[in-house]
């Protein structure tokens, strides 16, 4: 095919439109009195070309899983994402006044509560990766022909996360993803490092495998040639590389300091408004974006379940990071939504279980964990894909701000994290995760799983993938027996009493390899005539209040927590948080009060007081009171 | 290149023998300790042979000395190589490095502060790049001095986008001390690298980031010598093709070998087989003296020149008051430096910039690299660092301060735009989250200062505490609430509204303590007296003077918190009051994603506004009346 250069009027009309979204970006922020006027107009044209005239979607069905997708990874350009959406017809313009307002849901930064909306966007650098993923999906999983197209920012691509992403796009040879940087030469608070330094952008970008072209990003015709060789090229990402200028339009603005994130002075805007409406030829004239090819199947959105029980025996040995290989095997035996990625950690998590059944659905993402997250999160989007990624737990940290952001993009996605707390021993602190419960708890829509056998390891996994918000299951490396009947009911909230008397002096709650040194400390002390009562709250958020409560209440008000953790955050203060209303409960805490070092596992629980016989210790401290 | 002169044969033969005896010592100790990663160990023993014994500068005999060329590990996994270079010089015994990973060992799975040659903890990929430039910068611009920077990393880290973050922060600064050396053995943990034995290709991507790449045979001394002598001009990057496991003929170049140690046998036999390979040599290997040209530099003591500068009632925001405060105590502290990510507009740690330019770093939007330069100035004590952006993106780095405190680092952040003070931004923007993840840092001090002159005091006390300190700052204006000359001290609450018959105590912080105030104001109008308590360090918390101020409101106690319920203020006074069995606590805090809005609106909605306030004290009020 060759290329058909777009007729003098579809060029005005374009050019046009890019003028009446400047305008738009212009008001809405005037309205709203907060915004970033000048990061729209530097997109101006590139938005048009890309709404009005390359991208394929139904703009009354945004959502649609056949539309191209877009994602404005400079999320602060929100209003122009806005107006291109009135443009299109989706939204009103009169709304558009209520940008940033309480009940409205154009927000400051774009969030799925609008349908054309995937992922929040707003914390730099994390959309490529999102786009990544769908890209991923759109090729390898869905083999539709929709396309992904991001906008980034210039000062954005300091981000490391950024060329994650490059670096994943062209590995997986993703030629239905474009990558459009807006170098506009600023950034907030000084210009961005490398300018209009164009070429040093396009020498990045193609190192990091992308075809790549460098335009002038405010003519329309040079943008509509380049997206269009983008699509022809076949092996590789593109990138466009637009040299813009900041506030493009906005006489004595545009490639000036000091004008990021503020709105045009009230007594200047209608004067730059009037400028550029003077520029706009057919003001009523409107285009209607391409319609998208009906190659993408709607998903079968019905809950997934194993489809045989749990096929341990009580007492056999299984790690439960391997119990989670062994799960999500077997889950994408059920359904081939279930997708899995890791960051090189495979034969360590076990996720190599599942891509030796299902190679065809497992997303390696070498050492780059931001990536594998935002990977994740847009396999998600639109329901396309159940994902679970997994890596070292302490790892996750790595990828705390994109978790951060899933909640936000009210994504469903499932993080597992293997490798927790002291108990891995040898290796040392930097490998042992000590403050993820504290990090996941603090993510509202999520629910943390934290089982202590094979069964509730696979139960675990089970029900993450079919509940909403993000999920984190939580494994450990020593091989632990199991404790469960396979045929056990969990539920998320419904902790289990896995040791009971009618006499219990105490409740210790434990999970995880902490939970097991409770049942030993459990038996220890039943040979001295103590009884405890042993708790497994399987998930920690939610936690099961109720059960708590009711344990304390039966041992007297004394609970003891024990965990693989450090104290803040942890499975402790989340049972404080919920027996803290109550009168007359004494909790007591062990947990890993400071940074750890390497030793073997049983000392290393010992040393830091988690151990069966801090446990027994502790509970005889009950009585001494 | 002229004057590059070619090591002798003696030398070289040396140095090969050096790599081998540390390829011997690497997998001895990895056997003994059944665990660890002897192949990642070999394919790096020529470089750092020639590193240690032939191209750095270092006295061997004290390994912090401020003179010394630098070098960090990013590859910390292959912690036995470099455990046995310190053997190979003579600071190690071999019983010690026999004792590896031992539970009262020094020497442990990955480099960690105990030991006096490691400058920063690594062992979490991708990191010690970041780090180095933040030394190499302070050599440069701050010493002014000769040492040199050199940087191990592995090819599989170079997938972390942190590398990258580091690699464009060293070419815009021209760090031409900086020197990158890539171990591309091929292959990672679990499959080959993504660009496998593509050298050309990191070359490309290295230049392309404005780095000098030079690729060689990473098992060639002479070519490692000669590469490492270049004359430098800008960072350079050696692109070194090695073997993983080089030396184990089992596991040369093989997948399924990375963290496995071998077995006794297959130990003694390689050894054995590289123990033939080491000739006899009469060169005896040091490594050279170091230019005695670091300044001698004290941070002790540093001291804000006088009291702070505002009248009660004055109003400032806190996070302008923290960008005032380090300006002031930059005037008077040669070694007080100041960073940010492109936010010093918002954070106002422009203020410093303008006022002390040469001592601020822009690391623009790249927090991850931010963090690990700031721990890299740090190090070796040799300035105190402020590192400022928007509470927020901390999360962006958690990993990078989960090593920092590994590290046992002595840095400052400054997170502004905490909570639902972000308002309109909406709730990517809105640090909700900061203090747990702060908390849950062992080495942790928390300051949430709540008017200026509280902020200025924390700026202070910050500079002169160990471990990572955390200064939480507001968006919008609050008034002054504090004498200038007030006392305040980590860990000392400060009762700032009270009465002699207080009824209930409501801990609040930042915003959420102006609203206690106003409530206070409200409720006293009721003749409801509350007694208002700011906390001013979150962590570490005056439990005590919490616990009796509540006894003295009748066990009563609220907290409010612009953050979310898990982990902040409210999980911490909930600790520190748990087994008060007399005790009620209620706690009002953020308990869903918030929405873009006006702060005011917003406050309301997620009910930590005044009226909240004064609703939870009568409601509490109310029901234990009814209880009695
Ligand atoms: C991770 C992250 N760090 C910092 C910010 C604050 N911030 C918002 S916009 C911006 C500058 C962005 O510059 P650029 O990417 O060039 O976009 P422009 O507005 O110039 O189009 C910054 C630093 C952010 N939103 N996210
Ligand atoms: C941030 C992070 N992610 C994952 C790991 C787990 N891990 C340890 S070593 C390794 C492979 C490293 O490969 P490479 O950098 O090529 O080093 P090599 O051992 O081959 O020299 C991985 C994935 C880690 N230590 N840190």
């Amino acid at each position: 095919m060759s290329y058909h250069k777009p007729d003098e009027k579809t060029l005005q009309g374009l050019k046009d439109i890019a003028n009446k979204l400047r305008i738009l970006s212009i008001k809405q922020t005037c309205a709203s009195n907060s915004g970033h006027p000048t990061s729209c107009c530097s997109a101006a044209e590139l938005m048009s070309v890309l709404f009005f005239h390359t991208m394929r979607y139904k703009a009354k069905d945004p959502r649609n899983p056949c539309n191209d997708r877009f994602i404005l990874s400079k999320g602060h350009a929100a209003p122009i994402l806005y107006a291109a959406w009135a443009e299109a017809g989706y939204i009103k313009e009169s709304d558009l006044l209520n940008l940033r307002k309480i009940d409205s849901d154009l927000e400051g930064h774009p969030t799925p509560k609008l349908a054309f909306v995937d992922v929040a966007t707003g914390s730099l650098g994390q959309g490529l990766g999102a786009s990544c993923g769908m890209a991923y999906t759109g090729k390898y999983l869905d083999k539709s022909s929709y396309r992904v197209y991001c906008m980034l920012g210039d000062g954005e691509c300091s981000e490391g996360s950024v060329w994650e992403a490059m670096a994943f796009a062209s590995y997986y040879k993703l030629d239905n993803l474009v990558a459009i940087l807006d170098v506009n030469r600023l950034g907030q608070s000084e210009a961005a490092p490398l300018q209009h330094n164009m070429n040093t952008y396009k020498e990045r970008c193609e190192a990091f495998g992308f075809n790549t072209y460098v335009v002038d990003g405010h003519d329309v015709e040079e943008l509509c040639k380049a997206l269009w060789m983008a699509e022809q090229f076949k092996g590789k990402p593109t990138a466009i590389v637009a040299k813009t200028f900041k506030g493009k339009g906005l006489k004595g603005i545009e490639d000036q300091d000091n004008w990021h994130g503020k709105p045009m002075p009230k007594d200047r805007a209608e004067e730059l408004i009037q400028d550029i409406k003077s520029q706009i030829q057919s003001p009523n004239k409107h285009i209607h974006p391409q319609a998208p090819t009906e190659d993408a199947a709607a998903v079968d959105a019905t809950p997934v379940h194993l489809l045989k029980a749990p096929e341990y025996k009580l007492g056999d040995k299984i790690s439960t990071r391997k119990a989670y290989g062994v799960a999500l095997k077997k889950m994408g035996d059920a359904s081939t939504r279930v997708v899995a990625l890791d960051g090189d950690t495979k034969n360590s998590t076990f996720a190599d279980i599942f891509k030796k059944a299902h190679p065809d659905r497992f997303i390696e993402c070498f050492i780059a964990e931001q990536n594998m997250v935002s990977v994740a999160i847009g396999c998600a989007t639109r329901d396309r894909t159940i994902p679970f990624a997994s890596t070292f737990s302490a790892f996750l940290a790595r990828a705390y701000d994109h978790i951060r952001m899933a909640a936000i993009s009210q994504s469903n996605v499932n993080l597992v994290g293997s490798h927790c707390g002291v108990s891995i021993g040898e290796d040392g602190p930097s490998q042992m995760a000590l403050e993820d419960l504290a990090m996941f708890r603090a993510i509202p829509t999520c629910t943390v799983f934290y089982p202590s056998d094979g069964v509730s390891t696979e139960r675990a996994v089970e029900l993450a993938a079919n509940t909403k918000g993000v999920c984190f299951i939580r494994t450990s490396r020593p091989d632990t027996a199991v404790i469960y009947d396979p045929k056990e009911k969990f539920e998320v909230g419904r902790a289990k009493v896995v040791r009971k008397s009618d006499d219990d002096k105490v409740t210790v709650i434990g999970a995880g390899v902490t939970l097991h040194e409770a049942l030993a400390a459990h038996e220890q002390l039943a040979k001295e005539g103590v009884n405890i009562r042993v708790i497994d709250p399987f998930t920690i958020k939610p936690l099961d209040a109720e059960t708590i409560v009711a344990s304390a209440r039966a041992t007297g008000g004394r609970v003891i927590t024990v965990e693989d953790h450090y104290k803040e955050g942890g499975l402790g203060e989340a049972v404080l948080a919920a027996v803290g209303e109550e009168p007359s409960i004494v909790v007591q805490r062990l947990a890993v009060s400071h940074v750890p070092r390497s030793g073997q596992p049983q000392e290393l629980l010992d040393m830091f007081g988690i151990s069966a016989k801090s446990i027994v210790a502790a509970v005889k401290r009950t009585f001494a009171n | 290149m002229e004057d590059y002169h070619k090591p002798d044969q003696q030398t070289v033969q040396a140095l090969r023998n050096i790599a081998n005896r540390l390829r011997i010592n690497s997998i001895k100790a990895t056997t003994a300790a059944g665990s660890g990663h002897p192949t990642s160990c070999c394919s790096v023993a020529e470089i750092m042979s020639v590193l240690f014994f032939n191209t750095m500068k270092f006295r061997p005999d004290d390994p912090k000395n401020p003179n010394n060329d630098r070098f960090i590990l990013s590859k910390g996994h292959a912690a036995p190589v470099l455990f046995s270079v310190w053997m190979e010089i003579g600071y190690l015994k071999e019983s010690e490095l026999m004792s590896m990973c031992q539970v009262d060992s020094m020497l442990e799975g990955h480099p960690t502060p105990k030991q006096q040659f490691v400058d920063v903890a690594t062992g979490s990929l991708g990191q010690g790049l970041g780090v180095a430039c933040g030394m190499a910068y302070t050599a440069k611009y701050f010493d002014k001095s000769s040492y040199r920077v050199y940087c191990l990393l592995g090819d599989g880290e170079m997938s972390e986008g942190a590398v990258w973050e580091a690699m464009a922060f060293a070419s815009y600064y021209q760090l031409d001390n900086l020197l990158a050396i890539l171990d591309v053995n091929r292959l990672g943990q679990s499959d080959p690298a993504p660009l496998q034995h593509h050298v050309e290709k990191y070359q490309r991507r290295c230049e392309a980031f404005g780095w000098h790449a030079i690729i060689v045979d990473g098992h060639s001394v002479e070519e490692l010598c000669k590469a490492l002598s270049q004359p430098r001009h800008q960072p350079i990057a050696i692109i070194a093709k090695t073997i993983k496991g080089k030396g184990i003929p089992v596991a040369e170049d093989k997948m399924g070998w990375h963290g496995k140690v071998l077995s006794k046998d297959i130990a003694e036999s390689v050894t054995r087989e590289l123990q033939s390979r080491i000739l006899s040599c009469s060169k005896r290997m040091y490594p050279a003296s170091p230019i005695e040209d670091a300044p001698p530099v004290s941070l002790r003591n540093v001291r804000m020149p006088s009291a702070p500068n505002y009248k009660p009632g004055e109003k400032i925001a806190t996070c302008k008051a923290y960008g005032v405060a380090l300006a002031k105590l930059g005037r008077y502290n040669e070694r007080l430096v100041a960073m940010d990510v492109d936010t010093k507009n918002f954070t106002f740690s422009e203020i410093f910039k303008n006022e002390h330019p040469n001592r601020f770093i822009e690391c623009f939007s790249a927090e991850q690299n931010m963090v690990s330069v700031a721990t890299g100035c740090a190090a070796r004590d040799r300035n105190i660092v402020f590192a400022s952006g928007l509470a927020t993106f901390f999360s962006r780095a958690y990993d990078q301060l989960r090593m920092a405190a590994i590290s046992e680092s002595n840095i400052i952040l400054c997170g502004s735009h905490c909570g639902l003070s972000a308002g309109e931004f909406g709730p990517a923007h809105m640090g909700l989250e900061d203090v747990a993840i702060f908390r849950a840092l062992q080495t942790s001090t928390i300051f949430y200062p709540s008017d200026g002159v509280s902020t200025e005091k924390a700026v202070e006390l910050a500079a002169n505490t160990k471990g990572l300190c955390y200064i939480r700052t507001i968006r919008p204006e609050t008034s002054i609430i504090y004498n200038s000359n007030e006392d305040l001290h980590v860990g000392q609450l400060k009762v700032v509204y009270q009465s002699k018959d207080d009824h209930v105590t409501v801990i609040a912080a930042g915003l959420t303590l102006h609203e206690a105030l106003a409530a206070a104001e409200q409720l006293k109008k009721e003749r409801i007296h509350i007694r208002v308590i700011d906390p001013f360090t979150v962590k570490p918390l005056d439990a005590k003077t919490i616990i009796d101020h509540v006894r003295a409101t009748r066990g009563r106690v609220i907290t409010v918190e612009d953050h979310y319920y898990e982990g902040g203020l409210g999980d911490a006074v909930c600790s520190a009051i748990v087994n008060e069995t007399s005790f009620t606590l209620q706690r009002l805090a953020v308990a869903h994603v918030p929405r873009s809005g006006k702060m005011s609106e917003l406050l309301k909605i997620y009910a930590i506004d005044r009226d909240s306030i004064t609703q939870t004290v009568r409601k509490m009020l109310s029901s234990s009346a009814n209880a009695k």
